[in-house]
């Protein structure tokens, strides 16, 4: 790391009150960010802390709804990604954004094919040429400009979109660039990553400077010169990476513990010893591997992770989305591989998406419709259905659930987030499974509604159903669940009691988290 | 507010959803007014007869086809079927009544011949879709030049149903005042139909598929089994169509469903529909069916040439379709 | 720690091996039809050797693969972005009737020679773009658009010429289709000409790329600027220039201008398209792949001929064609969803 005195770098981009708000909830709220030249930033944060979105406001993927930023010391307000790359910001996402059918020098000058063109058809012989400058630019200079992106592999790919980035940027005539890099390493082995730390040093000798954001946070604190913690779209601090350590960056990281009342404590009761699920050595082909644990009658499980984690998949398997490529389940004592979710249904086992409008309800069909989905079965009177039972059914959980709608004739698209939930919640309890598998059943619902669902779960367990909870928060899963399995890159890293008298700080969980 | 906007967006769905429905009617009143007026033929007792007979096979491929559609598939290849069914069954109660002495077991057996067909076409169809995950589109596409060959590999030319065999197709000629039995038999099956569609786990399911298919998914309903039936149904359907128009026209020809395919298709949009799946209703297709039936035979009584059909229906099918899709909610990418 | 590193390098490895495997199988499907026409010409040669090696019938599968080549070359592209195009029998079929009805005929006093031959192949080129526009800005499905301008395109050719077609009597043009250049016929050059000029535009130029960025993944090319709604529309443009050349070169070879020359073009074309490799989903394949391809089904064609299998079941076969290739080639995952 360079030891220059921040007195003499420059600044090169600031953000200062960031905020940014989606229909209803405050993603991010008067958020400040300031980079200067020749370094790398890390930022770190939960899930749901903002980092994702500052960087779509940063390249202008979205606007902020209030806040200021600057680059080069002048306003800076980008409309898409080009304003951006023409400011001299460049962002590498998550998901890969390459042509794979096309070069490597095809990739990094997509777009910009006019510079190359004499009379119609494109000087490809010049373009390579200038894709070996840059690639020589972040000294990937073994990298074939002619070969097909289909056949390198992903750490050579990832240097590939930073390469691209680098040259757009500097194309804007500008000598230092930023570079945003989201989770660069999810997919690179370890000796990968040292490579992209290399790559990442020579960049900033260059001048540049890189925001690094990642879960895993030795390598956050392998990299960074400094490091910005987000919490609750929040700033929660930032300090250079020197004076860091781990345990001081969890502190910062969690959010505060809310009230007993609020998750409803009090009704938190003790599981039954009969196991409902047993899961031994479940794996994923490259997801997730070694995943055993089982889930008591009348328990709350939750399992945490950050993106990446394997939680959601574990759940996928469970209820019989994908199916595994190792490892035994067993449910109720009998062992099962289900190919699809209707067979799961058959066992007992359903899950409430977390996608709520992709894969939770069907908006074009009224809310009586939609509460039957899952027991149309169990409605028969006769050959055909009757709409007596289907009507009665939608009356009494219309009722019980107070779910706010001008009638079950109702088209569920003109539900609100929370209603919407509480159909999907009526719908897997009128569906007569006892194995539920919560997928952030809070997502995007009032705090009202919210804590008629924590109600509504705590009451689940009461009759007897077993449930497994991702929370949308780490403090809502800890606050919910008599156990808790942490995940990290797609192994289980630990596993903690819960119980009402000792639930373990959110601190000591999220250590095992990253 | 949230609210607001919702209650506007479903009050424009709410006009939207019955929009076809009112054009239909519309369309119907003024197409048999125009009709009327330009040739007073139109109306009478022989024009409508006919009319409603031609009406009887469209109906019964419409029912099959409204399912697929439902489910937000396509099947391109309901014309070749019927193609299909049409010569086999011609040929099997000439075949038959020639070996046996009893023509009317001759004449069952073909027909169950031919329904085997239907249903054994929908069950590859729904199994290419369902499980090999095929575009619809594509594997209809390629079953549709399977069987217009295995059509004219049957018989190159039209053959004609035996005259000791007429009997065995008399009931497509009871009439019941202007209605003949076909229509009251397709009618029939497209209420049995509509039964189906609002009144089975079947009929829930392909409607929650349709609109939301991973939805479906996740909470339980089976997929696969619903689209084959679907798929099953609608060959079972194609099947029949064929039967129907062996009967009426006394004889078979390789080529004789060819037609249909756009206007089965047709029948559906005009009928709200829509493409994607969903949303529509088999009680629309019948108001589809009878708009497409007025518009072929208006025109066939006019005198309008046989080539401005195609581009009649071609152009009729394009505007329904734009009419019944919902460009507002889906933000997914259309290819 | 240290376990839970050791392993979870252990999930990045086996994500990369689940990668290495998808790209081998990328490689077989690469040589797979290369290795489908060796064994075709093989299989033919053994069982017809002398026949199917003469000159005379390999001079006839030139001349067949002709039209199929041209009209496969417009469909590529359209495939490559994802899509699909119809609107073939009609397209063609409709080309050919204009043409004939502008150039010296027995029905009607045109002269209009090699003018006539452009404004039909325009023709088709409009409705081409019509196809693109109406897909691009009513979203909806291709297949639909272009499977309703098939029967609108069919029922133009008939009214261009109210159901008896027109016999073209321009000396020129009556003479084409026996004229050759070193022992290729002219209308077969034409077609080879197109693969260059479809070649030259996949490699050479921007859009070339963009076709295939498209056919990748939409948000890619727009997020770089790339104006996706355009490449769109011009790739339905430029189907429709190859199906309308296709459609005047059938009504020369032909002498006459009626609805049949585009009868039962498409399957051979979505056959050729699919089997050289050029998978539905996009993004992949080429120009290349489908001259494979037509020239596979134009062998099969040929040598299912000379061993005297009864015409009907060509069309049968390039279906089934048609079925197996995309079977073989679509990606399964139950997040997809497919229709």
């Amino acid at each position: 790391m360079l030891e220059e005195s921040k007195m003499e770098k420059k600044l090169l981009f600031r953000a200062s009150n960031i905020t940014k708000v989606f229909a209803g909830t405050r993603a991010l709220k008067g958020v400040d960010l300031d980079i200067y030249e020749g370094e790398v930033v890390g930022l770190i944060g939960e899930n749901g802390a903002g980092k994702s979105t500052l960087l779509k406001i940063i390249i202008g993927v979205q606007p902020q709804t209030q806040g200021e930023m600057t680059m080069f010391g002048k306003p800076y307000e980008p409309k898409t990604p080009r304003d951006a790359n023409g400011a001299g910001i460049g962002m590498v996402f998550q998901e890969q954004s390459l042509i794979v059918n096309l070069t490597v020098g095809q990739n990094i000058f997509f777009g910009q094919e006019k510079k190359f063109r004499k009379y119609g058809f494109v000087n490809w012989k010049k373009m390579y040429k200038d894709t070996e400058t840059a690639l020589e630019n972040v000294s990937c200079s073994h990298i074939p400009a002619r070969k097909k992106v289909l056949d390198l592999n992903f750490a050579t790919r990832q240097m590939v979109e930073i390469a691209k980035v680098v040259n757009l940027t500097r194309s804007s005539g500008h000598d230092h660039c930023l570079i945003l890099l989201d989770e660069p390493t999810s997919v690179l082995n370890e000796t990968e990553v040292q490579q992209l730390f290399t790559e990442i040093r020579k960049l900033t000798a260059q001048g540049h400077s890189v925001v690094f954001v990642s879960h895993r946070l030795d390598e956050i604190l392998a990299i960074s010169d400094r490091v910005y913690v987000y919490k609750d779209g929040e700033n929660a601090g930032n300090m250079p990476t020197a004076d860091a350590d781990e345990a001081k960056l969890y502190e910062m990281m969690v959010g505060h513990s809310t009230t007993t009342e609020y998750y409803k404590l009090d009704q938190q009761r003790k599981p039954d010893p009969e196991a409902v699920l047993d899961i031994k050595n479940l794996g994923l082909h490259g997801v997730f591997k070694n995943v055993s644990f089982k889930l008591n009658k009348g328990e709350i499980l939750g399992i945490v992770g950050v993106v990446g984690s394997g939680k959601e998949d574990i759940c996928s398997v469970i209820c019989g989305d994908e199916h595994p490529t190792f490892g035994e389940m067993y449910v109720k004592g009998e062992k099962r591989t289900y190919f699809s979710p209707a067979q799961a249904l058959s066992d007992g086992v359903l899950m409430i998406p977390k996608e709520r409008m992709e894969e939770g309800i069907v908006s074009g069909l009224s809310v009586n419709e939609n509460i039957a989905m899952s027991n149309v079965r169990l409605l028969r009177s006769g050959p055909f259905l009757s709409s007596k039972k289907m009507v009665g059914q939608s009356d009494e959980w219309i009722k019980r659930l107070r779910i706010k709608t001008a009638g079950k004739d109702e088209l569920l698209a003109r539900l609100s987030g929370g209603n919407q939930q509480k159909v999907v919640f009526a719908r897997a309890l009128c569906s007569q499974s006892d194995i539920l598998i919560l997928n952030h059943p809070t997502r995007g619902v009032d705090v009202g509604a919210k804590e008629e669902i924590y109600g509504l779960i705590r009451d689940m367990v009461k009759q007897g159903k077993s449930v497994i909870l991702l929370g949308d928060t780490l403090d809502e899963c800890i606050g919910m669940s008599n156990r808790i399995i942490v995940m990290c890159d797609g192994l289980v890293t630990g596993e903690f009691d819960a119980p009402v008298e000792d639930k373990p700080t959110q601190v000591s969980v999220v250590s095992l988290m990253m | 507010m949230m609210n607001s906007l919702n209650l506007s967006i479903a009050r424009k769905a709410s006009i939207k959803k019955n929009l076809m429905h009112y054009i239909s009617f519309l369309a119907i009143f003024i197409l048999v007014l125009v009709f009327t007026a330009m040739d007073k033929s139109f109306v009478n007792q022989a024009n409508l007869k006919n009319l409603l007979s031609d009406t009887a096979p469209l109906m019964v491929m419409a029912a099959g086809m409204t399912f697929v559609i439902l489910l937000g598939s396509i099947d391109l290849s309901t014309g070749a079927v019927c193609s299909v069914a049409n010569v086999l069954v011609v040929k099997y109660i000439a075949e038959f009544s020639d070996k046996m002495e009893n023509v009317y077991i001759a004449a069952a057996l073909a027909y169950l011949i031919a329904v085997a067909f239907g249903l054994f076409a929908g069950l590859i169809i729904g199994v290419l879709q369902a499980k090999l995950k095929l575009p619809s589109f594509i594997a209809s596409l390629g079953l549709m030049s399977v069987w217009k060959s295995v059509a004219l590999l049957i018989t190159e030319a039209p053959v004609s149903i035996p005259k000791k065999s007429w009997g065995t197709i008399g009931w497509s000629r009871i009439n019941f005042g202007l209605i003949g039995l076909p229509l009251v038999l397709a009618l029939s099956l497209i209420i049995f139909y509509y039964i189906l569609q609002t009144k089975t786990v079947f009929g829930k399911s392909v409607m929650a598929i349709g609109g939301n298919e991973r939805a479906a998914r996740m909470a339980g309903m089976n997929i696969n089994k619903t689209k084959i039936l679907a798929f099953v149904l609608n060959g079972f359907c194609a099947a029949l169509g064929g039967i129907f128009l062996a009967a009426k026209l006394k004889s078979s020809a390789p080529t004789v469903g060819d037609s249909f395919t756009l206007l089965v298709i047709a029948s559906v949009a005009l009928g709200g529909t829509a493409l994607l799946g969903g949303k529509g209703s088999l009680l629309g297709t019948i108001l589809g069916v009878f708009t497409v039936s007025i518009i072929r035979n208006g025109m066939n009584i006019v005198g309008v040439d046989v080539f401005w059909q195609n581009i009649v229906f071609g152009l009729v099918v394009l505007c329904a379709i734009a009419i019944t899709s919902d460009r507002s909610g889906r933000s997914l990418v259309v290819k | 720690m240290a376990a839970s590193t050791n392993s979870q390098a252990t999930i990045t490895d086996e994500f990369a091996t689940k990668i290495k495997a998808e790209n081998t199988r990328a490689r077989i499907t690469r040589i797979a039809p290369m290795l489908v026409l060796f064994a075709l010409v093989l299989f033919f040669s053994i069982l017809r050797g002398s026949v199917f090696l003469s000159i005379g019938n390999l001079s006839a599968i030139l001349n067949q693969l002709a039209i199929p080549l041209l009209i496969a070359m417009g469909l590529t592209f359209v495939i490559m972005i994802g899509c699909i195009d119809l609107s073939i029998d009609g397209s063609v079929g409709m080309a050919g009737s204009l043409m004939s009805l502008l150039v010296l005929n027995t029905k009607n006093g045109n002269n209009l020679g090699l003018l006539g031959l452009v404004l039909a192949v325009l023709a088709s080129v409009l409705i081409g773009a019509i196809i693109g526009v109406i897909y691009v800005k009513l979203k909806i499905p291709s297949f639909m658009v272009s499977f309703s301008f098939m029967y609108i395109c069919m029922g133009l050719a008939m009214l261009s010429y109210g159901g008896i077609p027109a016999t073209i009597t321009d000396t020129f043009l009556v003479s084409v289709p026996k004229m050759n250049f070193i022992g290729i016929p002219i209308i077969t050059w034409v077609a080879i000409a197109m693969f260059c000029v479809a070649y030259f535009i996949q490699e050479y130029t921007a859009f070339g790329r963009y076709i295939y960025a498209v056919g990748t993944d939409e948000n890619i090319p727009r997020m770089a600027g790339v104006d996706v709604n355009r490449v769109k529309i011009l790739v339905f443009a430029f189907a429709g220039l190859c199906f309308g050349i296709a459609g005047v070169l059938g009504g020369i070879r032909l002498g006459q201008g009626q609805m049949q020359i585009g009868t039962g073009t498409m399957f051979p074309a979505q056959a050729a398209v699919v089997v050289g490799g050029t998978a539905l989903s996009g993004g992949k394949g080429g120009i290349l792949n489908t001259l494979i391809g037509v020239l596979i089904i134009t062998v099969l064609d040929d040598g299912l001929l000379l061993m005297s299998v009864n015409p009907y079941i060509k069309t049968g076969i390039q279906g089934l064609i048609i079925l197996v290739a995309v079977a073989l080639t679509v990606t399964r995952s139950n997040k997809i969803i497919m229709k």
